[in-house]
């Protein structure tokens, strides 16, 4: 009986094993045509497979959205805050000048050439727009638009939520028209940077021309949603959902006489951003081909979606496999008015305290590239920062004598992987190449040495194995790092707090939600240390993101206001004035650059800022529908699906034939 | 204690609770670790690049104070609070959608919650007890001890992990239900509602496989015990029909407590149903609720988790008022 | 927040059944016995294993990741480089300490309010159940998705287990006040209040025996809904989740997306063992009120 019993009490549960199993095998290719399928496919059949909206699968680009839902979804109007990320900035607004995100230079898009200097001091400058360019509605694109919208700026500031707005208004002095196509603007200040402040700096433009015909009718633009816009761009939007999920664009008729239509033909008739759901169910929807370009996806899942159809690409074919070019690092932030992290001594023990070997092979497989300056190591910024410093670093010594630079971080770490079993044709051979994949180095992992550091410091460790204050307490460490919304963050995040916690030091990781870490991040209160994606610098114009840096910035070490910029609290005079020094200076001028460089050195000196790692930016295409994509090899522009190269994107994807 | 005692009782611990929980949804997100006007101010002043005037800033902050709902002491705001929900239902604009009311996006995503809720509800009370009668009316068959099993295994198997199954065998090794919830805008027909019903399958499914398995139980446990009493004896020994049994005399006693049991658990039931709408970014409260602690919106906190305290209190009332029809032994207590 | 709740409105999981024939009762005895045996298992295991090893389990990269299963890593090692059987190990034995000492605050507070408002009554008894029934109707999910924002990682998972204690004692000490209730009126307390007792010894001796079977129902089931609360918090990321428990194992897994990436035991097993876990607490349950009736039943 007992036997019987228990088979009866078994059969479920070996049920559910089955079922999971179930789950766990797939079909071993999954086609395109599979995509989709449900009530819709199935009603028609013969003109191929149709997207959840309703258009052809075989016209339509589909993005995953990088915010995932979005909170503002009928909000469109560029003069408050809207759902930008919904392909507004890349398919719906036309700017004077865009940045290139490839070689991070600008150029024209509304306008005819850069802007023309007027006088000696760099304050007047004459603007020409290109004749022909029409809004959606039929309606030529004029100095009269540009005029409005100025005036807008400058008369609706108070109610305007966009925040660029307060930009214009602080930069601009005063502007005219001088005919339909040409207006002149002064400047507050001598500017060098006129095109990428009323144009595009790689993310946005702090000026986004809107219709005066439209805008005009209205009685108050603060409250005008703007909903279905009238654009410039070539695409204008068919629908979008309520609820913040998904929108779709349809190109226009003309979309010759839109703001970049001299590109060339956008490929997709529609464009839908759309979100598919957290990773666990959005890879599968990956796989089925239902979308064609992702965003952030953990190494792990790609690899899983890779296994199962050979439509699904990396942006490079060997490690680490993602393109590493965004503006943006991930590094660690401390409040430098905190103790014990106002001692230099005490931020290199913490750095060399980390075996970043280890933290990138745990939380992403060792797919990152490391960078030792408190700057990305792109391509762009390679040559003008990384090289000339790299003898520096090679030499640079701590107080003690000590050499913390390690230039073998990148092979030792080729290595590793090589000992993990990765096998030789997936890992860049040869010391440049594995430079150019790895990074030129990192700080050593030498414990030993962050032990002498931290005991100058006054902090010893406990019998326990933990360091303690100089009044004997053990010293805890709050990390706050992302939560669910990151998860390569918060995967590096935990990783680093069980690096420095085997290296003694008692770390508490608190992943957070996306309020709280701008809060943790805006205000002097709550921030000790937090993994956070910092020093954004795309062009080597490094103002863009430093030139907050300055002794008024610098907030009290208890003041809990918000604060600018300076979120590390970083007070070094030297680099001060440097920062405003290179503010009065032609970008191209090379002392410019030669400035940057010297703030670099002494950001290292002070380590006032543990750099980690480029962002991973993983962006997998699914090549079922459209080919194309830009790649390693066939690098056409960066590969990201928003900034401009979204636009260079749909002017040279090719269409399979897949229907 | 007559009937109409019994309904103002009911009514008056309906109005407590309303009470209790609204002041509890006042006092919670105050102590959210974000404060929604320190960040804006700081976004503005890393856009601008320079700190602001600080008596600028004082007067931003003031303005703001004012357009959140957030100037005042603590009581009076929490007075105004009470105030604007019990009289007008206004919890005042979004944070993160400014400047739209919260009120639209609740009345926007109350349907699906609802819709969901109610479905499952069902079908899973029903069906749950129907099988758990059986279970426990045949209790010495070996099908009777392997449906009681069923519920055994599938109830603790929690939500994520069967809503996990569900998609990767229903939506992606055999693709007939969609992976992500899509529902196109447009006037509600035929169409709209079987886009609907389709989007909303796997939710449901995963609602009701996790909720039916306690009903299986107890409904088994509850019939095995009835039957085991004086009068259900007595009316096999006087030749009733096994059939009639179990319907008549069995599954009428048993299944008042299951309904007293149902009203006690509206509250859990609807945590679940939040629990599945994020885990299948279906538009309801539940998923409402989560981006609004994500992005430290309190209006749209307030707004959402009163709303759900307001559906659960009033479930329950309802349940309360129709047990006497169904109970005619009740005492009103 | 999770189905296991719902056990806890199921106060007719125990009713006793009154006249149980004798093959039922040989039955229950099985039943009980099962239930404790799985429950021993699970217990001395995850007690005395620990002894066994001096690693860490959730130090990451102590062992190349993804490892398959063998004699060296029972369930071999998962994408952080840990190893699955030695988590599981920590992760039941955390999951039972903190069900057990949830489970005790729970049924003691349950108790004490249930009992006290059923003997005392009067205007106590309407202003305690009144507060029980709010905590009953208000759903705790948001509150808990609030609180576990506010509270994660600034403390350790035992703040998590006095959430549980807050939200969690309103369904026992409901139940326990209706048995009361029932048992006030009757005879022998009558006697024994002539007789003068006080009240603490009425309830403590004359009413506290009846009750003690559903306690101890409701006691075991009491840890269930801790274990599997924590585990749903777990899951969302809103409990400590680098302590190694049920819901922490299955968050990991979760993220790294275990089943897709073929990481079948990481997944499996928290999930197995959780059922598993749950079949020895159910039976016991059930067993030990069944046995409980026979025994009244023939005394």
């Amino acid at each position: 009986m007992r036997s019987t019993w228990l088979t009866h009490k078994m059969l479920p549960l070996t049920l559910l094993l089955v079922l999971l199993a179930l789950a766990a095998c797939q079909p071993a290719t999954t086609g395109g045509t599979e995509a989709s399928a449900g009530g819709e496919a199935a009603a028609a059949p013969q003109a191929g497979a149709l997207t959840d909206v309703g258009t052809p699968r075989h016209e339509t680009l589909i993005f995953q959205t990088f915010d995932r839902k979005s909170a503002n979804p009928d909000a469109m109007n560029p003069l408050m805050q809207y759902a930008v990320w919904r392909g507004f900035r890349e398919l719906g607004w036309g700017y004077l000048w865009e940045t290139d995100t490839g070689t991070g230079e600008s150029y024209p898009e509304l306008a005819t050439e850069m802007p023309e200097v007027l006088n000696d001091e760099h304050t007047r400058f004459r603007i020409t727009l290109k004749e022909g360019i029409y809004w959606s509605d039929g309606v030529e694109f004029t100095t009269d638009d540009v005029i409005y919208t100025l005036d807008t700026y400058f008369n609706e500031k108070e109610k305007l939520t966009n925040g660029n707005v307060n930009r214009i208004v602080n930069y601009v002095k005063s502007y005219e028209a001088i005919d339909k196509y040409t207006f002149e603007v002064e400047t507050v200040n001598p500017s060098y940077d006129l095109h990428t402040v009323m144009g595009v700096y790689t993310w946005a433009s702090a000026f986004i021309p809107v219709p005066k015909h439209i805008f005009e009718k209205e009685a108050d633009v603060s409250a005008f949603r703007n909903t279905y816009p009238v654009t410039l761009g070539p695409y204008v939007v068919k629908e979008y959902d309520p609820n913040g999920f998904w929108q779709l664009w349809e190109r226009r008729e003309d979309w010759e006489r839109s703001a970049w239509g001299w590109m060339g033909e956008p490929k997709a008739k529609y464009v839908l951003y759309k979100d598919f759901g957290p990773e666990e169910s959005r890879v599968l929807a990956f796989v089925q081909g239902q979308y064609d370009v992702d965003t952030f996806m953990s190494p792990d899942s790609i690899k899983g979606a890779q296994e199962r159809t050979d439509k699904i690409t990396t942006f490079a074919s060997t490690m680490p496999y993602h393109n590493m070019d965004d503006a943006c690092g991930y590094g660690v932030l401390m409040n430098m008015h905190k103790a014990p992290l106002d001692q230099a001594e005490v931020r290199w023990a913490m750095a060399l305290s980390l075996d970043l070997k280890e933290v990138g092979i745990n939380s992403v497989n060792g797919e990152f590239k490391a960078s030792p300056l408190p700057m990305v190591d792109t391509q762009i910024k390679r040559p003008i920062y990384f090289e000339p410093l790299l003898p520096w670093l090679n030499d640079f010594t701590l107080a003690d004598g000590y050499k913390p630079f390690d230039p073998a971080f990148s092979s030792d770490l080729v290595a590793r992987l090589q000992e993990m079993g990765i096998d030789a044709s997936q890992l860049p051979e040869g010391e440049e190449a594995i430079s150019e994949a790895f990074g030129i180095g990192w700080w050593k992992y030498d414990p030993e040495q962050a032990e002498k550091l931290f005991n100058a410091a006054g902090m010893t460790k406990n019998a326990d194995g933990f360091y303690t204050l100089p009044d004997g307490t053990v010293w805890e460490l709050e990390l706050v790092i992302p939560g669910d919304w990151n998860k390569v963050m918060q995967r590096v995040g935990f990783s680093i707090a069980d690096s420095w916690r085997k290296s003694g030091i008692q770390v508490n990781a608190r992943q957070v939600d996306n309020a709280e870490f701008s809060n943790t991040q805006n205000t002097n209160a709550l921030l000790t240390t937090t993994l956070n994606w910092a020093n954004c610098v795309f062009t080597p114009n490094y103002l863009n993101s430093w030139q907050s840096m300055s002794e008024e910035n610098l907030m009290a070490a208890d003041a809990s206001e918000p604060i600018v910029g300076n979120v590390w609290r970083w007070n070094n005079q030297t680099a001060f004035d440097l920062i405003a020094e290179s503010k009065a200076m032609d970008q191209s001028d090379p002392k410019f650059l030669e400035n940057g460089r010297m703030i670099l050195q002494e950001m290292v000196t002070d380590m006032a800022y543990i750099n980690i790692m480029n962002i991973p930016t993983t962006i997998p295409t699914n090549e079922t529908y459209w080919t194309n994509f830009p790649k390693q090899d066939n690098y056409y522009a960066v590969p990201y699906s928003w900034w401009s190269s979204a636009k260079e994107m749909v002017v040279n994807i090719e269409p399979t034939g897949v229907q | 204690m007559g009937l109409i005692q019994y309904i103002a009782a009911r009514v008056g611990v309906y109005l407590f609770v309303l009470f209790i929980g609204i002041t509890v949804t006042f006092f919670l997100p105050r102590l959210m670790p974000s404060d929604p006007i320190e960040n804006y101010i700081a976004q503005l002043q890393n856009q601008a690049g320079q700190s602001m005037d600080p008596e600028d800033v004082a007067e931003l902050r003031a303005s703001l104070s004012e357009l959140y709902g957030l100037e005042g002491s603590l009581f009076s705001q929490y007075v105004g609070f009470l105030k604007r929900v019990f009289l007008t239902f206004d919890f005042g604009p979004s944070f993160s959608s400014f400047p739209r009311p919260v009120t639209e996006f609740i009345l926007v995503a109350l349907p699906w919650t609802l819709g969901l809720l109610i479905m499952t509800t069902l079908i899973a009370w029903t069906l749950g007890n129907s099988i758990g009668l059986l279970a426990g009316f045949f209790h010495n068959k070996r099908t009777a001890t392997m449906l009681e099993v069923v519920g055994v295994v599938l109830y603790p198997i929690p939500y994520y992990i069967l809503a996990l199954v569900f998609i990767l065998v229903l939506a992606y090794v055999f693709p007939i239900f969609p992976i992500s919830t899509t529902i196109r805008p447009g006037p509600l027909n035929f169409e709209k509602v079987k886009m609907i019903l389709y989007n909303s399958a796997l939710p449901a499914l995963t609602l009701v496989t996790a909720g039916f398995g306690w009903n299986i139980l107890s409904m088994k446990s509850l019939s095995f015990s009835t039957k085991q009493e004086a009068f259900v004896n007595f009316a096999r020994l006087k030749g009733v029909p096994p059939r009639t049994i179990m319907t008549s005399y069995v599954f009428r006693n048993a299944l008042l407590p299951q309904v007293t049991a149902l009203a006690l658990s509206m509250g859990t039931i609807f945590n679940g149903a939040l629990l599945t709408e994020i885990l299948f970014s279906y538009p309801g409260l539940g998923l409402l609720m989560r981006s609004a602690v994500g992005s430290g919106d309190y209006n749209m906190l307030y707004g959402t988790i009163t709303m759900t305290i307001i559906a659960v209190a009033t479930a329950t009332l309802i349940i309360d008022l129709i047990y006497p029809f169904l109970d005619p032994r009740i005492r009103y207590r | 927040m999770n189905t296991n709740v719902r056990l806890e409105s199921a106060p007719s999981v125990a009713v006793v059944p009154a006249n149980p024939s004798y093959r039922s009762r040989l039955r229950l005895n099985l039943r009980l016995r099962m239930g404790l045996t799985i429950l021993a298992i699970f217990a001395i295991g995850s007690f005395t294993l620990p002894f066994f090893t001096d690693v860490n389990p959730s130090e990451q990269g102590a062992y190349m990741k993804n490892l398959p299963i063998s004699i060296k890593h029972l369930l071999g090692t998962n994408s952080q480089g840990q190893d699955i059987f030695w988590f599981l190990v920590f992760a039941i034995r955390n999951s039972l300490i903190l069900g057990v000492a949830v489970s005790l605050c729970v049924t003691t507070i349950a108790t004490l309010v249930g009992l006290s408002a059923g003997y005392i009554g009067g205007w106590f008894e309407r202003v305690v159940m009144l507060i029980t029934d709010s905590f009953i109707t208000i759903p705790v999910f948001p509150i808990l998705i609030v609180l576990g924002a506010l509270v994660r990682g600034r403390t350790s998972f035992w703040v998590v287990g006095l959430l549980l204690v807050i939200f969690g004692w309103a369904w026992g000490a409901r139940t326990i006040r209706s048995m009361a209730l029932s048992i006030r009126e009757r005879e022998f307390i009558n006697m024994a209040r002539f007789s003068g007792a006080s009240t603490f010894d009425i309830i403590l001796k004359e009413i506290f025996p009846y009750v003690y079977a559903y306690i101890v129902v409701g006691f075991i089931n009491t840890i269930l809904f801790a274990i599997n609360t924590e585990a749903a918090l777990a899951v969302i990321g809103l409990s400590k989740v680098e302590t190694p428990t049920l819901g922490s194992i299955i968050f990991w897994a979760l993220n790294y997306n275990a089943m897709f990436i073929g990481q079948y035991t990481w997944i499996v097993a928290p999930v197995v063992a959780t059922v598993l876990l749950f079949l020895g607490l159910f039976l016991t349950s059930t067993g030990y009120n069944e046995l409980y009736a026979a025994r009244r039943g023939h005394s």
